[in-house]
Parts: structure tokens; sequence; C-alpha cells
């Protein structure tokens, strides 16, 4: 049974139609990148997937581990192991990070029944992750990703995702606003989480994180539709012709 | 100059009839002075029907109860007005007709180069007898009967009264009620003309309605009253005023604009007021006593109030929206601009009452000279307003250190759905702006009027196209001697 | 002499007879203040809506309670301070009762060299001239008609003086509002000077017992000389029916700084106005605060900050939270005068809304007059952001968890701005103590 499964989905916007029967099947252990152009419906995708609310699902389904994924509250799909590193995560003023991850990370272990990590142990558990994604130390005194710049946000959320362990992680453009040497740290991040039971799903415009983060399957989305998958090699073929024949198609 | 002796003349002239109006109903002036005989002399000579003049008496009758309760809240500073020292019926008078450009005074035809007004619209401006071949009254004919077939109706609100009653009853004094306000109350009992419109259900009215009539208006005096209605489903966008400089002997004016918006429609409503400002010594200028408000009556109705106030020694103006239908929409976009001793106190009111309601307030204020701008507002959100926002953005620049630039906003929220944002901003134009302006070859008169272009540049551009061209001219002609 | 009267208006009748004479009156200029305060009461009365500075907090249910002078009332005898009352590390503790000082309650008042600690009625009998450059001056009668009641029966209050270029010390003011068997009033009269270059940190709880309704109407006047730099940091937790009118005004030299922080949490109807007039060049003002309403608690901020000279900063963050049937009001005008170039004033108002029911009212006013300067204020009120919290959702809070975690972060930003550690901890605690027991 696939970890995610997502069938003929269809949803709206404020009456406009923004995916228009998107299906796509997902094991635990595999790695899948989503390409296509901007506005073609990605970061929708992953929204519907996280549960923000706003949008019309008109029709589909979407099964995470053999439950209704849509009928989850986001808090509850985040406890189940859904994780969405957030292409613009959102500035929050007065909400320590170091507040604000000691309590997820105790929300999660309470759902698994497990105690609750004391202060030591966090900390040092979070100066461990922090070393190995190149995050000083002193950000998660700060007030949750206020200030930081693009790349530490995305260093913060995939930082998150370590910490949270999730089963099913989806990155949408987390390669966005990322040096060279950043988007290598933030590759090494997630390879380092993969393995048999996990899952990604890597949403992306370019090719170029695909060169750290190999995918096992390489899907074209534009229009609302996935108009073509592939294996790894998808991605060069679209790096090297872009996007204007789907378009056209879609 | 000219004017004053004229002015003195006509004064003259008026007292000779001072005892012997009310029989005299022929004249073509009402004496000095306000009284229940002036109300009906002017009911009179526009022919009103029984239920106008009654109108306007319980206005006379509310605003004498009114006597203290002229508004003082307004930063605004000016010698106590003497109601009966002012006229309040006087027929238009004709312009003196000249017959060529080289008699007009050279002054008033350079702001006409700055504005790039055209050469027509020049000499009809200015009173020149105009070859038929070029007279845009005919050009105004012509879309006066085009508009007739569509169904839209678009006349002095003083025809109104006598063609459609029916409207003018249900919709008079709907949106600001006879006793309003002092100087709304005065407009009430007093006004003399003003533009009637009635755009029909589900018409998209296809021209900017007075773009092509503004230069041929009649001389609508001192109060001023329009009113625009806009049936369900249509769209209407009004132009009011005139970037050329305006000149009027009536020190006191006292509009009042009602604009109702039925279910679905919209109502664009730009302003440029360019009134005498007064002399460099603050000496003269018209004082310019405003009460404009929409009804946005309607669901998805919306109401855009857009202003460009340059002119005027006082100006006292607050656009409103009132957001009664569900999901409607008010809009204001204002740019103040003083000079010399000029002093405006202007702003809005977004008033939510339905659910859903939006609204957006830009403001920019540009003070020079020895002037005082106060932007002054209000959003009010009550307690049925579930989901309201409003957004405000009130921008004050500063030009020279003799002048004021003052910000009051009011925000009243009832509804925790609600969501309201302000924010406001004083400083003076950027000495690193200024200099790479310079630097690149720009005086500094052409590099200010850039910037504060630039600062402006959110509310101009929802100027109708030819209107924003000159408005940006205008601007920059404001502020002239304002710097170095 | 006493007027008689509009002046015992909202007062039970012969309010001014019943105080009989007040200290100081047989110096002239005492007396004058007094009549003064008296002649503008009876010309304009309690402010009403029509008040433009008070169209928000109008006084006009005071009318209605017959209020006796605090003073007066003999069966008042607290013997301990309240249990709500935090205790402050390393403060020297002064507790006064209905604006009066109780030396029982109280630490020594003269354990500070270079530190004088008086009672306003002591002083303005015994040596009224050391009175004279503040009393009056500072909080003058003429534009704030709460100072002028305060004026016309001011009687004691506390009075706290420092030598020059003093080193700092912590004082924890506990104010007790206790009302006995009728509703009763007190008009504190409390002066602050603090010396060129000296230092001091002054804490203010103020809190009521349970009982019948009180008026705590108290008048602080503040003068900081040359680089004094005086922390004063403020709560209100007045009993549910009990009024508090505070007036602040502060006067800053040059390079002298003011950091305040109030605390609203509650009362019938509460109003803190602080003023602060920058007349040194380089002084810097800091006022910020939080509110926090539920039930139908009326809490209003004033603010209004002068700067009358070059180089001034002024800085204002003020949070509110509001549950209930409450009404928060947030009122703070920046003048910034001719002279005053360089300037930097900065304003931010947001409140926050726990439920449906309350009001939030507010603002914020700017009035310009010198071009090189630096002047913003925003204002917002709303719900939470749903963005924010769908993101701590997202990562598997629930939507209670996450709510808290988001209202206590909204209010400590305002919070953290207390720079004194002790202080911080203290209100942080008060802040979170709420939101506990509103089960937010």
């Amino acid at each position: 049974m696939a970890l995610i499964d997502i069938k003929d989905l269809h949803v709206s916007v404020q009456g406009k139609d923004i995916l228009k029967g998107i299906s796509l099947s997902i094991e635990a252990g595999e790695v899948h990148a989503i390409m296509g152009p901007n506005g073609t419906g990605k970061s929708t995708l992953s929204n519907i997937i996280a549960g923000r609310d706003g949008y019309d699902i008109k029709s589909g389904s979407v099964t995470y581990d053999g439950q209704d994924l849509l009928a989850m509250e986001p808090d509850v799909r985040a406890r189940a192991g859904v994780f969405l590193a957030f292409q613009y995560p959102v500035e929050i003023p007065g909400v320590s990070t170091s507040a604000f991850l000691k309590s997820a990370i105790n929300t999660k272990r309470r759902a698994e029944g497990k105690p609750e990590i004391d202060a030591m142990e966090f900390l040092k558990l979070v100066k461990a992750k922090n070393k190995a994604l190149g995050i000083p130390d002193d950000m998660i005194k700060r007030p949750l990703n206020v200030g930081f710049s693009g790349g530490e946000k995305k260093r913060a959320e995939v930082l998150q995702m370590t910490l949270l362990e999730p089963r099913f992680a989806v990155l949408d453009e987390t390669d966005s606003g990322l040096d060279i040497d950043a988007l290598k740290v933030v590759s090494d991040g997630v390879n380092a989480l993969r393995g048999a039971t996990r899952a990604f799903l890597v949403i992306t415009h370019y090719q170029r994180l695909l060169n750290y983060i190999v995918p096992d399957h390489v899907h074209v989305m534009a229009g609302g539709r996935i108009v073509k998958s592939g294996g790894k090699d998808l991605a060069h073929e679209l790096e090297a012709e872009g996007y204007a024949k789907y378009l056209a198609a879609a | 100059m000219a004017a004053s002796t004229q002015t003195a003349a006509a004064v003259r002239e008026v007292e000779a009839y001072k005892y012997g109006f009310v029989t005299d109903i022929e004249s073509d002036r009402a004496p000095k002075g306000l009284s229940e005989d002036i109300v009906r002399f002017i009911s009179a000579k526009k022919n009103e029907p029984a239920w106008m003049l009654e109108w306007r008496l319980k206005a006379y009758r509310t605003w004498l109860t009114l006597a203290d309760d002229e508004p003082a809240w307004a930063k605004l500073h000016y010698p106590k007005i003497d109601y009966q020292e002012s006229y309040y019926y006087a027929a238009p008078k004709q312009k003196p007709k000249l017959n060529s450009l080289d008699e007009v005074d050279p002054q008033l035809l350079e702001t006409y180069k700055k504005l790039g007004i055209p050469l027509q619209e020049q000499q009809i401006l200015s009173g020149v007898a105009v070859d038929a071949v070029f007279d845009s009254v005919s050009v105004a004919t012509t879309y006066k009967k085009k508009l007739q077939e569509m169904g839209v109706i678009f006349c002095p609100i003083s025809e109104a009264v006598q063609t459609h009653p029916e409207l003018v009853q249900k919709y008079l004094g709907s949106v600001v009620p006879v006793a309003d306000n002092f100087f709304a109350t005065l407009n009430s009992a007093v006004f003399t003309d003003g533009s009637f419109v009635y755009i029909p259900k589900g018409l998209r009215c296809p021209m900017e309605l007075s773009t092509y009539f503004r230069i041929n208006e009649k001389n609508t005096g001192q109060f001023e009253r329009t009113l625009i209605i806009a049936d369900e489903g249509s769209y209407v966008s009004y132009l009011e005023g005139c970037t050329a400089p305006q000149r009027d002997e009536n020190q006191l004016h006292a509009a009042v604009v009602e604009l109702i918006a039925l279910d679905d429609a919209e109502i664009k409503y730009s302003t440029v007021q360019n009134w005498y400002p007064g002399d460099k010594d603050g000496k003269g200028g018209i004082y310019n006593f405003v009460t404009k408000r929409g009804a946005c009556r309607g669901k998805n109705s919306k109401i855009m109030w857009t202003q460009v106030e340059t002119g005027s020694a006082i100006t006292w103006k607050y656009p409103s929206c009132i957001l009664q239908g569900d999901n409607s929409v008010g809009e204001f976009y204002s740019v103040a601009i003083t000079n010399n001793h000029q002093q405006a106190d202007t702003g809005t009111k977004m008033i939510h009452l339905g659910k859903n309601t939006r609204s957006k307030i830009i403001s920019k204020g540009i003070s020079a000279g020895k002037s005082s701008n106060t932007y002054r507002g209000l959003v009010r959100i009550q307690g049925k307003a579930d989901g309201a926002r409003n957004y405000t953005q009130c921008d004050s620049l500063l030009i020279g250190h003799t002048c004021g630039a003052h910000t009051v906003p009011y925000i009243e929220n009832r509804n925790p759905t609600a969501q309201t944002e302000h924010e406001a901003t004083t400083s003076k134009i950027s000495e690193d702006q200024l200099f790479y302006c310079l630097q690149r070859g720009m005086n500094t008169e052409e590099a200010v009027s850039l910037i504060v272009n630039g600062f402006c540049k959110e509310v101009l551009q929802t100027l109708p196209m030819e209107f924003a061209v000159e408005a940006q001219k205008l601007v920059a002609i404001s502020l002239e001697g304002s710097v170095g | 002499m006493v007027a008689t009267g509009l002046l015992d208006h909202p007062f039970k009748e012969g309010y001014a007879a019943r105080l009989g004479a007040l200290p100081g009156a047989a110096h002239a200029w005492i007396d004058g203040l007094r009549q003064t305060a008296r002649g503008i009461l009876n010309a304009s009365g309690l402010p009403g809506p029509k008040n433009e500075a008070w169209k928000f907090t109008p006084l006009g249910e005071l009318s209605k309670i017959p209020f006796i002078p605090a003073a007066t009332a003999d069966d008042i005898d607290v013997r301990e301070v309240p249990r709500g009352v935090p205790s402050i590390p390393g403060a020297q503790r002064v507790v006064l009762v209905n604006g009066v000082v109780n030396t029982a309650l109280s630490d020594p008042l003269d354990a500070l060299p270079g530190l004088r600690i008086e009672s306003f009625k002591q002083l303005l009998v015994r040596e009224p001239q050391t009175l004279k450059p503040f009393l009056g001056g500072i909080a003058s009668s003429g534009a704030l008609p709460l100072a002028a009641l305060n004026a016309a029966y001011m009687a004691d209050g506390l009075v706290i003086m420092t030598a020059k270029n003093f080193a700092g010390a912590t004082l924890h003011i506990v104010s007790i509002g206790a009302a006995g068997a009728e509703p009763l009033a007190f008009h504190p009269r409390n002066i602050i000077a603090l010396e060129t270059g000296a230092r001091l940190t002054v804490v203010e709880t103020h809190i009521g017992l349970p009982g019948q309704s009180y008026l705590a109407n108290p008048v602080t006047e503040i003068s900081l000389a040359d680089n004094a730099s005086l922390r004063r940091y403020v709560s209100v937790a007045e009993d549910a029916d009990a009024f508090h009118f505070a007036t602040t005004s502060v006067a800053l030299a040059a390079h002298s700084s003011f950091e305040t922080f109030h605390l609203g949490l509650g009362g019938a109807k509460v109003r803190q106005e602080v003023r602060a007039a920058l007349n040194g060049a380089g002084a810097d003002c800091c006022m910020n605060g939080v509110y926090a309403l539920t039930a139908k608690q009326h809490h209003d901020l004033t603010t209004v900050v002068e700067h009358h000279v070059p180089h001034g900063t002024s800085s204002q963050l003020v949070k509110g939270v509001v549950d209930g049937q409450s009404h928060g009001v947030f009122q703070g005008r920046i003048h910034v005068a001719r002279d005053a170039q360089k300037t930097d004033a900065r304003q931010l108002h947001k409140a926050l809304f726990l439920s449906k029911g309350p009001e939030v009212d507010c603002k914020p006013e700017l009035e310009i007059f010198a071009d090189d300067v630096q002047c913003a204020h925003g204002a917002a009120t709303g719900e939470l952001d749903r963005e924010h919290l769908f993101y701590l959702m997202a990562r598997g809070l629930d939507r209670d968890t996450a709510r808290a975690l988001l209202v206590a972060g909204f209010l400590d930003e305002a919070v953290a701005t207390i720079s004194d550690e002790n202080v911080r901890a203290v209100f942080s605690d008060m802040v979170n103590g709420w939101l506990k027991r509103r089960g937010v």
C-alpha cells in the first residue's frame, strides 16, 4: 500500500480551478519530485496535503497510511507524520524559536506515548542538528523566523524536519533563495533522513536541487495536471528543453 | 485686481436691491444674508415643487438650531464666518468675451501651458470666443444624446427635480441627511445647482461622465449639490473639477455630494480641486467645506473616491463610504498638497456595517510653505460586519520647516473577525534622492516634482488617464517656489 | 475657602467640606493651585463624550456614585499587603493605602543615602518650597480635567527625590485601594525628581481589595535632570468595581531617559495617561505597555509625547488582548515642534480579540511641525493571524496550544522590552497568569 495516495484531485480557489485531476501515489522509501512552471498549482498541492483552509476541494481523495488525510485537522496530520517545509515560512514575532520547537517536539512525543523532552536533552539535540545544518545556536533564541534571511528560513525549516522526523515530507521550493553551499547543506539534511520508512515529495522549479536530492520519480505539472512522469532523467530533459511544450499541451 | 473691483461693483449692485427683493421675484440676485425668505426666493427662482421647498425649509430651520455646532475639531484656523454677510443667490454671470488668447493674462496662459491643456480648451477656459467648428459644445451634445439613448440621466439637479422628481425625492438626503452637519445642512437649505446622474440597471457607462463636459459646465455656484445613483449592476466613472486654476468671487463654498450604489454597482468618483488658494501671504482664497458621502447600499457594490486637492485656502472634506451591503468595497485615494498659507483637514470615513466589507485608504499629504495639512480619518467596524477588512496607509511629506503635517486616524472595531491595519509615516524628501536627481542634471524644482509625483503615484494612477497626466503637472505647479 | 456647587459633583454632597483644611493651605501658591483647579472643574465639569481627549472614555457614570473622601472613612484597616502583590527582588517597598503612606507595611523610608522618600503631605506642610519647582508645573490642571480634580483635593502621596549621580536603586510602591462601607475617592499627588546623572527604578503595583467601589485618581509629576535615567513599571489590577484614572507627566532634560511600561489588567474603568515632554536635546523616551481585559472592563491608555528640541527619540509599543464585553482604548499623540529637528519617533499599537463582544478604539496621532524627522505610527486590530495558527498546527500543535503560544508571544513582544530583568520576569508572570486564568 502506498504511503500517500492522491486520486483525481480537483481543487478550486475562489471559483477558479487550480488542480484539475491530480493523481499521485508515493510508496514509503521513495522520493518524488514535482517540477513545473510558476502558477501551475504546485504550492496548492502542498497546501492541500498540509491542510491549509481556503481551498475548495471539489472531488478526489488523498489517503495517507490508509486514512482519509483530507478529513484530518492540520495538527493531526502533522502528528501523524506529515511535514510541509513551507515555501514562505511565516514570521511570528514574540514567539521564540526554541519555545516553539520544544512545544512541537513534545506534542509529537505525547502523541507517540513518549515522555516529554527535558530542557538539557532538547538543547543537546538542537545543537547537534544545528551543527549539521550550519545554523548558529543563537538562532533558536530569536523570535520564530523573524528577521531570518531567506536562506536561514529554509535551513530552519529543514531543522524542524530533522527534529520532528516525519514519515512523509513535502519540500515546497525549499531551494529558492539558497546559494550553492546552503543548497548542499540542506540537501544533506534531507538525504540523511532518507530511509525505507520515509517518503518525500520535492516541489521545485529548477533541476538544480535534484542533483543533490536525487529523486526516484519525476513528474511535470502544468495547468493543474501532471502532464508527464518519468525517472530522474526527466529532470535533465526539462532543464535542457524548458516547460514550453508542456504549457502548450496543458 | 480686476476681480476685486468687479466684486465691489457687484456688491454695490446687489445692495441696491436690499429692500425690495421679496416682491421682486424677477431679480437676478438675492440680497445679502440668510433667512426663510431667501430660501423661498431660491426655490421660487428654480420653480421648484412644494416638496422641494419644504425640504429646504426644514434644512434651514435645522441649521438655525446648529448655530453652536459649526465644526471646531478640525485643525483649521480662520476668522469666524458671518453667514449674514454672504450672498446665497446670484444668477451666473456671463464672462466677458475676449477675441483671442492674446487678451488673456499671460500668467494664466503659462499655467495652462504647464498643465498641458489643449489650445481649444485654453480658449474656452479663458473665455475666448471659439470658432464653431472647434466648439466642443457640439461634441458634448453628441455624447449627451448617446447617453440618453442608453437610459442614462445626466443633467443639472435643478432639472432633475422637474423631470425625475421620484428619483430625487427618493434619494436626496438619503446619504447625507438634512441634519448631518452644519455645512451640509446649510447646503441643503440653499443649494443652487449641481449634477444629477442615474445609471440604469446593468449598464456600464461607456464614458467618463463630465470628461467631455467639464470645460462647459455652467457656474454652479458656491453651494453645489450632486446626486449620483448607480442602479443594480451598473458602473459609472464621474469626474469633477478641473486642473486649471479656478477663481470664484464667493469665498465660502459648501458642496454636498451623495452617491448611491445598489447591488453589484460601482461608482468611481474623481476630483481635482484647484480653487483659488489665496496669495503668498494668505490673503483671499476659497473656504471649501465639503460633505461627500457614498452609500454602498447593495451587496457587492463598490465606491471609490479619488481626490487631488491642491487649491482653496481652507479645505474641510472627508469623502466617506457607508458599507451597508455584504461584500461591498470602499476605497479612498487622496493627494492633498498645501503651500503658502493653505490649510487642509481632509480624509475619509469608512463605516463597515455589512459582512465581508472591505475598505482601503491611501492618503498622501504634502505640506510646504507655511501651510498646515491634516489627514483625519475614521474606520468603524460595527458588530455585524463579520470578516470586514480595512487597510490604511497615510504618508506625509514636509517641504521646509515652517509647515505642519498631521495624521489623526480614529479606528473603532467592534467585531473580532474584522481586521484593521493602519500605518502612517512622516518624513521629508530624502537628501539622497534629491542628490541623485541633481547629479543626473535636473534642477531642484524638477527633482522635487519627480520625487513628489513618485510619492503620490499610487493615488494618481487611479485617475482616468488624461486627467492623471494633468494632475501630475498640477502637483509640480502647486509646489512651485516651495524649494530653494 | 471651599468652593461648592459643581465641584461636589460627582461626589457625595459636602465632599469638600468633609475634607476640612487641606495640607499647605496656609501657603498662597498652594492654595492658588487648588483654587485654579476648582475654577477649571467648576467651569467644565468632568469630561464627557464631547471632550475630544475623553471621547472613548467619558466619565458620566461617575456622577451616580456618592464617593466620600478616603481620609474620612474610619472603617479602613489594612494590616497586610494583599496576596496578589508580587515580590520584586532587591526592591525597597513602600506601601500606600488609599493614597496615604502606611509606614507599618513599608520598609524604612530613609534606608538609602542619596534617596529621599517622604510623604507628600508632610513635605507640603514642613518644607513646601522643596516642591515648588515641580508641583503643578509638570502636570498642569489646564488641559487635564483629572489632574485638576487631583489638584483640587490633593492631600497626600509620595515624594521621591535623588541626589546628583545617585547610582540607582529599585523602589516598589504598592498602592492599595480599600473601600469601606461607602464608596470613596482619593487623589494622591506623587513627585519623582531625579537630579543630574541619577538613576532609579520604580515599580508600582496598584491593587484593590474587594468591596465597595473606589476612585483612585493619582497624579505623578516626574522631573528628570540632565543625564538622569528613570525606569518606571506600573501595573494596575484594581478591584472589579474600582475606577482608576492615573495621570503621569514627565519633563525630560538633556540626554535624560525615561523608560516606562504600563500593564493594565483591570478595574471597572481605568485610564492611564502618560505625557512626556522632551525639553532637552538628546532625551529618550520609551513608553510600552500591555493591556489584557475581560468582562465589562474598560481600559484606556493615552500617551502624549512632545518633542520640543532636536535629536530626541521616542518609541512606543502597546499590545492589548480583549475578551468578554471589554472595551480597550489606545490614544497616542506624537507632537514634534518646529525646532525639534532630527527627531525619531515611533509608535505601534496592536490589539487582539479573544472573543466576540469586546470593542477596541484607537486613535494614534502625529502632529509634526519639523521637516527633518522620522515619525511613524501603526495600529492594527483583529484576530490571531490565521497563517500563524496554520504554521503552528502544521508542526503538530493542537489548536488550543497553538493559540496559547501565539497569544502569549503576541503580548511577550511588548513585555520583553522591559530592560530590568527582575521586573520583566514578574510582569511576564502576571501576564501569563492572566492568560491561564482566562483559559487562553
